[in-house]
């Protein structure tokens, strides 16, 4: 496996194919918007660069990495890649007709895998005729960063397909957890009760949002807690990812997103990034 | 000056972990387990059957087994000299409802205690209705004492940071028994995806899947609700954990780290 090919050039995509080119690939970038995919490759120069400050990385070896690196208008041009990340909207249509064009024009060996994080691998593998290439490789942002990748086996994945993800993403430097197609997968699900429990105890009234926090950090040994880590991700964001969830699961009650999350997001309050969140930024 | 008595009775490891943090910090040590038998307590602790009427403060560590913990709140008020705090753990029963079985609940103060939670900075107080301010204010001064902090919470099943962490685990209890990922995996999850300071699994063992089930429960009961429903998975490990403890020859007390 030396070429791989990566969809979606946004914060996910253009982190996946930073590291991939940092681990050694060919890396073959496409976005449908040319200024999305010029905006992604600055980002990542810009971290190259960086790491070259920051001596965390070679000047010459850094030229090297960018080298590796691709920018392609085509969704044509990847159709050489061994193995395919797709990191685009996260919206079932989009993702669906990049598989349908994928399945067309890879080699029957290519490895499709999606990022997603909220849909159904099974789903997108019933868009191919052989859904047995096709994985879930879920990665966290930044991927630059975070060591983790969820590989995500759909009702119809292989488990040489399985395998070579999971290689992969040790070769880029990554702990693959294989888990099987189920909403939010590990992490996005077993972390709901975090966020949900924190805010029934706020909304009951057991608690204010500080001594919350407080509690977490100094009896939990949080690096953060609930209500700082829902500001830094976004309350939009945390309040997707939750609905999301809720809705996979059918109405399970365990996921209910909280009236607090919604009125939040509808006034504008999403955290840190606005400036107002469960907390004031200056 | 003469050392402060400290009576502490109650479900293992939890005696054994607060027996050694009063013994640690100078105050003398009267403990009595709920499970008979050949429990090891560290060395200075006196293994008593009636609480002694010297008794400084009172500690009831019973979290399982509530009828248990009743009499032990009963036989531990009747012993000690009126004004003495009777600090309760009250993760899987309010205050409210402990107050029930005292004759007086002035004194009776709820603390969030689990197995290994001992072991971090803080700890929770809650108060019930009829909790006097002296009693909260000695409790905060006397954990201050043993280096700890304070957070007073409203009495409420769970309080909170057990009810978020048994939740957590709980999940991942649904996750593992839906076979989503193995239990390692799961706990692999959540340490690098989140950052989170042990996996959730790995910190339900810690605890004790019994306790976890407790909690679990008295949520279930107190709220009303099928969100605190405890996993199929959470609820059979809960019972071999039971069946552990109290088979004979198994071995009863957890390390003490």
């Amino acid at each position: 496996m030396k070429t791989i090919g990566v969809i979606g050039c946004g914060t996910m995509g253009s982190g996946i194919a930073q590291v991939a080119a940092l681990a050694g690939y060919d890396v073959l970038v496409f976005d449908a918007s040319t200024d999305a995919l010029g905006r992604g490759m600055e980002r990542i120069a810009a971290d190259l660069q960086r790491a070259v400050e920051k001596k965390r990385l070679d000047a010459a070896e850094a030229a090297v990495v960018r080298r590796r690196l691709h920018a392609h208008r085509s969704l044509n041009d990847l159709a050489t890649s061994s193995f395919i990340i797709e990191a685009a909207a996260e919206d079932l249509a989009v993702k669906s007709a990049i598989f349908r064009t994928l399945d067309r024009i890879c080699s029957p060996r290519t490895i499709l895998a999606t990022n997603t994080s909220s849909l159904s691998v099974t789903t997108l593998g019933s868009q191919t005729k052989d859904p047995g290439r096709l994985v879930g490789m879920h990665f966290f942002n930044p991927p630059a960063v975070m060591k983790l990748v969820e590989v995500v086996r759909g009702a119809g994945t292989t488990g040489e397909t399985i395998a070579q993800t999971a290689e992969l993403a040790r070769k880029m430097g990554k702990v693959p957890v294989v888990c099987r197609d189920t909403p939010g997968f590990i992490v996005n699900r077993v972390a709901r009760p975090f966020y949900g429990e924190a805010l029934r105890i706020l909304g009951e009234g057991i608690a204010p949002v500080e001594l919350i926090d407080r509690i977490v950090r100094l009896e939990g040994r949080f690096k953060m807690g609930p209500f700082e880590l829902m500001d830094l991700i976004g309350i939009d964001v945390n309040f997707a990812v939750t609905k999301s969830v809720y809705e996979r699961f059918l109405h399970e009650p365990r996921f209910r997103p909280h009236p607090i999350q919604k009125a939040m997001v509808e006034s504008g309050r999403l955290g840190r990034k606005s400036g107002k969140g469960f907390y004031t930024y200056e | 000056m003469k050392k402060r008595r400290v009576c502490i009775v109650g479900d293992i490891p939890l005696v054994v972990e607060f027996a050694a943090l009063f013994l640690e910090k100078g105050f003398a040590v009267d403990a009595r387990t709920n499970t008979s038998g050949a429990v090891e307590l560290p060395h200075g602790i006196r293994r008593i059957v009636r609480p002694s009427q010297t008794t400084n403060i009172a500690v009831e560590l019973t979290n399982i087994d509530l009828l248990r913990k009743r009499r032990n709140l009963a036989a531990l008020e009747s012993a000690i000299r009126p004004g003495i705090p009777l600090l309760s753990s009250s993760v899987t029963m309010t205050v409210a409802e402990q107050a029930e079985f005292v004759r007086h609940p002035r004194r009776l103060l709820g603390i969030g205690a689990l197995p290994s939670l001992l072991q971090t900075d803080l700890i929770e107080l809650a108060a019930s209705a009829a909790t006097s301010i002296e009693t909260t204010e000695t409790a905060r001064q006397l954990f201050l004492e043993l280096g700890k902090e304070t957070a007073l919470v409203v009495d409420s099943a769970g309080m909170v940071f057990p009810r978020i962490l048994c939740a957590l685990a709980n999940e991942a209890c649904h996750a593992l028994g839906d076979g989503v990922a193995a239990q390692d995996e799961i706990d692999t999850a959540m340490k690098l995806g989140t950052n989170y300071p042990a996996g959730p699994l790995e910190w339900a063992d810690r605890i004790g899947y019994g306790e976890v089930f407790a909690v679990m429960s008295s949520m279930q009961k107190h709220f009303d609700e099928d969100r605190y429903r405890p996993a199929p998975l959470l609820a059979q490990r809960a019972l071999a954990a039971r069946s552990k403890s109290t088979r004979p020859g198994a071995p009863q007390a957890r390390r003490v780290e």
